[in-house]
C-alpha cells in the first residue's frame, strides 16, 4: 500500500466522520416531529428493493438520469467502500484490488461528468442552482482525484506525482461533498434512505395506490399543521429527501399556470423551517410564480403559513390536489399530504379559508349539499326518465350514486346517457334521491375535515340501510371517497366506475354497439381515476369497443395532467396567468382529435368552459350511448380491443 | 367595548334544518372586526346549531335557557341590562317560523336605548362613546350616521360575509346556560294561521282599450308610457328653442309672461 492510498482511505473515513456527525446533527432535528407508527425492521428489509425497484422506476423515466445517477452514486459509495477497505492490509497491499478501486472512481467520475453535462452550459429551469452548481465540480474532484490516488497504488507508486495531485483533489473534493450532507444537494443520499425506510404510506411499495387520506382525530389538541414540529417525524425526513431534480413543477397544473405555487419550492420551504431561526434565502430553483410576498422566516415553532413565515395561504389554495408532483417525485415525497395537513390547520383552528370557499362549506353543513340546493332536486335531471329509489325498492344489485354534477345541466345530460344505458342493459340499479348527501370530498380538500367526518358517517348510515352489491359513480371523487376514505369511518363497499361498469357490460355482450364513424377521439383521464385509484386501461378498452379512431395525450394516464378542478380549487379560485383547463385542451387539440372524452363532472365543466375553437367535450357514458343508438342502424365493426 | 350579539334559533332556507341566521353572523363579524369584547345571546329553549357562532369567531356565548313558547325578551332585557354592554347587535330579521324582525325594536323599547336599522358597516366615531354606522338603504344607497352610544343596531345582509367556520374555535368557546323562569300569561299567543282559497290576481291592464282593436289595445298600453309633447322634425334653430321654452312653460319650470 502506498502512502498516498493510505491517505486517501483515511480522507474517506474523515469524510465519513465529517458526514456523519453533520447527518446525526440534522436527523436530531427531526425528532420535534409529532411521533408516527413506523414499521422500521420491515422498511429496513425492504430499502434495497424500495430503492433500487420504486425509486428507478420512477427515475428511468429520464434514461440519462438515470444512467448519471447510477454511475455517480454508485461508484462513489463503491469507490469510497473500496477505499476504505483498504485499511485492511491483505486488501491495501493489493494491487489489483486498487486497479478495482481506480475502475469504480473512473465510474463515478463518469457519472460527475454527466451532472456537469447536464448544467452546463446551460441549466434547465427546473433544476435548482446555488450548491448545486457546485456539485459537478466536487464530483470531479473528489472521484478524478481518487481515481489518480488508485491508479497510483495499483501500480506501485509508478506515478506518485499524479497521484499526489488527486489527493489534493480528493481531499478538497471529499471534505466538500461531506460538508454538503446537512444543507446542500449530498442531504437526499442520507434522509433519502431513511425517507424510504419510514416511509408514511408504505403501502406505495406494495403495489397499492394508497392515496387515501388520513383522517385527522378531531379530538386533538391542535388540528392540522401550523408548525415544523405539528408533522410527524418521518413527513419531516421526506421533506429533506428532496433533490430539487423539478419533476414536481415540470408536472404541476398550478406552476403551469402561473398560480403562485411550485411543488419544489414548497417542500424547501417546509425542509428549511425546521432549522431554528430559518429563512428561504438559500433556496436556488425556480421561485412560485406570481410569488406573493412573504416574510421568509420560520423555525421548529413557528408557523409556517402567513405572510410574516415561509409560505403564502395563497401558496396552499393553488392546490388541485392532483397528485401529479407526487406521482413524478422520483423521491416518493408526499407534498399533497403536507399541503393538506396545512390546509386543515387554516381551516380548522384559524377559519382562514379562501373568501369563496367559505360559503359551499357553510351550506354543506347546514343542508349537506355545497350549492345549497334541495337534495330531494339531485334526480330533477332524470325528468322524463324512471329512476328507482332505493328507499322504494330496499335493495338493488348496483347503488347508483349520482354525486354533485347531478346538479349541473351539462352533466344532467351524462347521467341520463348513464342511466338510459343502464336500462338498456338490464341493470337492477336504484338512486338514493333525496337521502343522497354530498361525499365529503370537497370539504375534505379544503380542509374542512370536519365536515367530511359528518358526512361520511351520515352518508354510510343511510347507505347501511339498504342492500346492494356494488356502488357505481360517474364521479371519480365520489368514488375516491367512498371506496378508499370512507373505510376509516366503517364503510366499506365496492365501488365501481362507470367506465369500467359499462366496460363489464360490453365484455359480457350486454350491450350492442354500432360504429362512430370517422371521429377522432382523446382521453382525459380524471387524476381522481386514474392517479388515484390506477384505472387507466378500462375506459380506453370501451372507446376501443366503439371503433373510433383513439389518440393520445403528451400527458395521459397516471401521468395526466389535471383540468384544474379538483381540491376545491374552482371554489378558492386563486388567480394566475392562464387557466389549467385551457392549457389542457390545447394538449387535446394538439393531437388533432374532435372529441376529448372525459368520465368526471369536474372534467366535464372545467373543460366545457373553455372558449373558442376547440375539440367537443364528451363523457364516455355519452360516447357510448351514441355508439348504441346507432347499433341497429350501421353494421357494428368488430370491436378492437388490445389483448 | 362590550358588544352583545343577539342570535336566534334560525333555520336554513333550503334544507329547513336549524341553522344559524346568517345576517346575525354577518353581525357577530362586525362587531369581531371592531376589535371589542364580544358575548353572544340566546334565548330558547336549547341552542342547537347556534354552537357554530363560537366557530364564527364568538367567544363567549350566553344561552337563556327558558320555555320555547315564551316570550323572549324579558329575559333577553335583563341579561343585557345587566350585562352592561355598550352596543347591541341583531340581524334585521331571523329566519325562524315567526320571526318578523320585531324583537329589537321591543327590545329597545324595553331598555330605552336608541335603535338603528340596517346597518351594513360599522367603525368607530370620531367623538369617544360614539359609533359610525354606514347604514343600507333601498337600491344600494349607503347613508353615514353617527350613534351616541349604548344603542341597539340592526345589521343588513349587505354587511361583509361571515367569518369562516372554524372548528376549533367552536370547540375552544365557552357556552354559559342560565336558566330563565318563565312568566306565565305574558307571551302573546301565536296567532292561528287561515287558509284561503287561491285567488288570481286581478290584471291591470287599462280597461279602456278592451274590446278594441289590436292597435288600439298597443296605443293605449304604450300612450302612458310616451312623455307627450310634439315631435319637431328638423326645424330650425328659433323655432325649436320656443317650443322648448313653451314646453316648459307648460311643466311649470319656467314663469309664464
Amino acid at each position: 500500500m502506498t502512502d498516498l492510498a493510505l491517505l486517501l482511505s483515511l480522507t474517506v473515513l474523515a469524510m465519513l466522520l465529517l458526514a456523519g456527525a453533520l447527518a446525526m446533527r440534522r436527523a436530531l432535528l427531526w425528532r420535534i416531529g409529532r411521533a408516527a407508527k413506523v414499521d422500521w425492521a420491515a422498511g429496513l428489509l425492504a430499502l434495497p428493493k424500495r430503492y433500487l425497484v420504486d425509486v428507478h422506476h420512477v427515475v428511468g423515466r429520464d434514461p440519462y438520469a438515470a444512467r448519471m445517477h447510477a454511475l455517480a452514486a454508485g461508484g462513489l459509495l463503491a469507490g469510497s467502500a473500496l477505499a476504505l477497505l483498504g485499511l485492511i492490509p491483505a486488501l491495501g497491499d493489493n494491487r489489483l484490488f486498487w486497479w478495482l478501486t481506480a475502475l469504480t472512481f473512473a465510474a463515478a467520475f463518469a457519472g460527475g461528468a454527466m451532472v456537469g453535462r447536464r448544467r452546463y452550459p446551460n441549466k434547465p429551469a427546473r433544476l435548482s442552482g446555488g450548491r448545486f452548481q457546485l456539485l459537478p465540480f466536487l464530483l470531479a474532484a473528489y472521484t478524478g482525484g481518487g481515481f489518480l490516488v488508485a491508479l497510483d497504488a495499483s501500480l506501485g507508486g509508478a506515478l506518485w506525482l499524479l497521484g499526489l495531485l488527486g489527493l489534493a483533489f480528493a481531499a478538497v473534493g471529499g471534505i466538500g461533498l461531506a460538508w454538503q450532507i446537512d444543507r446542500g444537494p449530498m442531504r437526499h443520499a442520507f434522509a433519502g434512505a431513511a425517507h424510504l425506510v419510514a416511509h408514511p404510506r408504505p403501502g406505495r411499495f406494495n403495489g397499492e395506490r394508497a392515496t387515501a387520506l388520513a383522517p385527522l382525530d378531531l379530538d386533538a389538541p391542535r388540528l392540522g399543521v401550523a408548525t415544523p414540529e405539528d408533522f410527524a417525524f418521518n413527513r419531516l425526513i421526506g421533506f429533506d429527501a428532496c433533490i430539487q431534480c423539478g419533476r414536481c413543477e415540470v408536472a404541476c397544473p398550478a406552476f403551469a399556470a402561473g398560480q403562485p405555487l411550485n411543488p419544489k419550492r414548497l417542500i424547501q420551504d417546509l425542509a428549511a423551517s425546521l432549522q431554528p431561526g430559518a429563512t428561504n434565502a438559500a433556496y436556488a430553483g425556480s421561485p412560485y410564480p406570481n410569488a406573493r410576498p412573504v416574510a421568509g422566516i420560520g423555525g421548529p415553532g413557528l408557523p409556517i403559513v402567513g405572510e410574516g413565515a415561509m409560505i403564502h395561504p395563497d401558496t396552499l389554495w393553488s392546490c388541485t390536489t392532483c397528485r401529479a408532483c407526487v406521482e413524478e417525485c422520483p423521491m416518493m415525497i408526499e407534498h399533497v399530504d403536507a399541503i393538506l395537513d396545512l390546509r386543515r390547520f387554516q381551516t380548522l383552528e384559524l377559519g382562514a379559508v379562501p373568501a369563496r370557499a367559505a360559503a359551499p362549506l357553510m351550506e354543506l353543513r347546514y343542508a349537506d349539499e355545497p350549492g345549497g340546493r334541495p337534495l330531494a332536486s339531485r334526480t330533477d335531471f332524470a325528468a322524463g326518465l324512471t329512476l328507482p329509489l332505493m328507499s322504494d325498492k330496499g335493495e338493488a344489485e348496483i347503488l347508483l350514486w349520482l354525486g354533485e354534477g347531478a346538479y349541473e345541466l351539462r352533466y344532467g345530460r351524462t347521467l341520463r346517457a348513464l342511466v338510459t344505458l343502464l336500462q338498456k342493459a338490464g341493470v337492477d340499479f336504484a338512486v338514493l334521491g333525496a337521502e343522497e348527501r354530498d361525499c365529503g370530498d370537497l370539504a375534505r380538500r379544503l380542509g374542512d375535515e370536519a365536515g367530511f367526518q359528518r358526512l361520511a358517517r351520515a352518508n354510510i348510515a343511510t347507505l347501511s340501510r339498504y342492500r346492494f352489491a356494488r356502488i357505481l359513480t360517474a364521479d371519480p371523487h365520489a368514488l375516491h371517497a367512498l371506496r378508499n376514505e370512507y373505510r376509516d369511518f366503517g364503510g366499506t363497499y365496492e365501488v365501481i366506475h362507470h367506465t369500467a361498469f359499462l366496460d363489464e357490460l360490453a365484455a359480457a355482450g350486454r350491450l350492442d354497439f354500432g360504429t362512430l364513424g370517422e371521429a377522432r377521439v382523446t382521453y382525459h383521464d380524471p387524476c381522481y381515476l386514474g392517479r388515484y385509484n390506477g384505472e387507466v386501461d378500462a375506459p380506453r378498452r370501451l372507446l376501443d369497443r366503439l371503433g373510433i379512431e383513439r389518440r393520445e395525450m403528451e400527458r395521459s394516464g397516471k401521468r395526466s395532467m389535471c383540468c384544474g378542478g379538483g381540491g376545491g380549487a374552482p371554489v378558492s379560485d386563486i388567480e394566475g396567468e392562464r387557466r389549467i383547463p385551457d392549457i389542457r385542451m390545447a394538449q387535446a387539440s394538439a393531437t388533432g382529435a374532435g372529441i376529448v372524452a372525459v368520465a368526471c363532472p369536474q372534467c366535464s365543466a372545467m373543460l366545457e368552459g373553455v372558449t373558442g375553437a376547440r375539440p367537443a367535450v364528451h363523457d364516455i357514458a355519452e360516447l357510448v350511448l351514441m355508439a348504441v343508438e346507432k347499433a341497429g342502424t350501421t353494421p357494428a365493426r368488430p370491436a378492437q380491443v388490445p389483448a | 367595548m362590550k358588544i352583545a350579539v343577539l342570535l336566534s334559533a334560525g333555520r336554513h332556507s333550503v334544507s329547513g334544518r336549524p341553522a344559524p341566521v346568517p345576517v346575525e353572523l354577518q353581525a357577530l363579524r362586525l362587531a369581531v372586526d371592531l376589535g371589542a369584547e364580544v358575548t353572544g345571546l340566546h334565548a330558547g329553549p336549547e341552542l342547537g346549531p347556534l354552537n357554530d357562532a363560537l366557530g364564527h369567531g364568538l367567544a363567549h356565548l350566553i344561552h337563556l335557557r327558558g320555555d320555547g313558547a315564551a316570550d323572549p325578551v324579558p329575559a333577553l332585557a335583563a341579561a343585557l341590562a345587566a350585562g352592561g354592554y355598550d352596543l347591541i347587535l341583531a340581524g334585521r330579521a331571523g329566519q325562524g317560523g315567526e320571526d318578523s324582525g320585531l324583537l329589537p325594536y321591543t327590545l329597545a323599547r324595553a331598555l330605552g336605548r336608541p335603535i338603528l336599522a340596517d346597518a351594513a358597516a360599522l367603525g368607530p366615531g370620531e367623538a369617544p362613546g360614539t359609533l359610525a354606522i354606514e347604514q343600507a338603504l333601498a337600491r344600494g344607497a349607503r347613508r353615514r350616521l353617527v350613534v351616541r352610544l349604548p344603542a341597539l343596531v340592526t345589521v343588513h345582509p349587505a354587511a361583509p360575509p361571515p367569518l369562516p367556520f372554524a372548528f376549533a374555535g367552536m370547540r375552544r368557546g365557552r357556552v354559559e346556560i342560565r336558566e330563565v323562569e318563565t312568566r306565565e300569561g305574558l307571551p302573546a299567543p301565536a296567532p292561528e294561521i287561515e287558509e284561503r282559497a287561491y285567488r288570481p290576481r286581478p290584471k291591470l291592464i287599462a280597461k279602456a282599450a278592451a274590446g278594441a282593436s289590436a292597435l288600439e289595445r298597443l296605443r293605449a298600453a304604450t300612450e302612458a308610457a310616451s312623455g307627450g309633447g310634439r315631435l319637431l322634425v328638423d326645424p330650425a334653430p328659433e323655432e325649436a328653442a320656443r317650443e322648448i321654452l313653451a314646453h316648459l312653460r307648460v311643466l311649470g319650470l319656467r314663469a309664464g309672461r
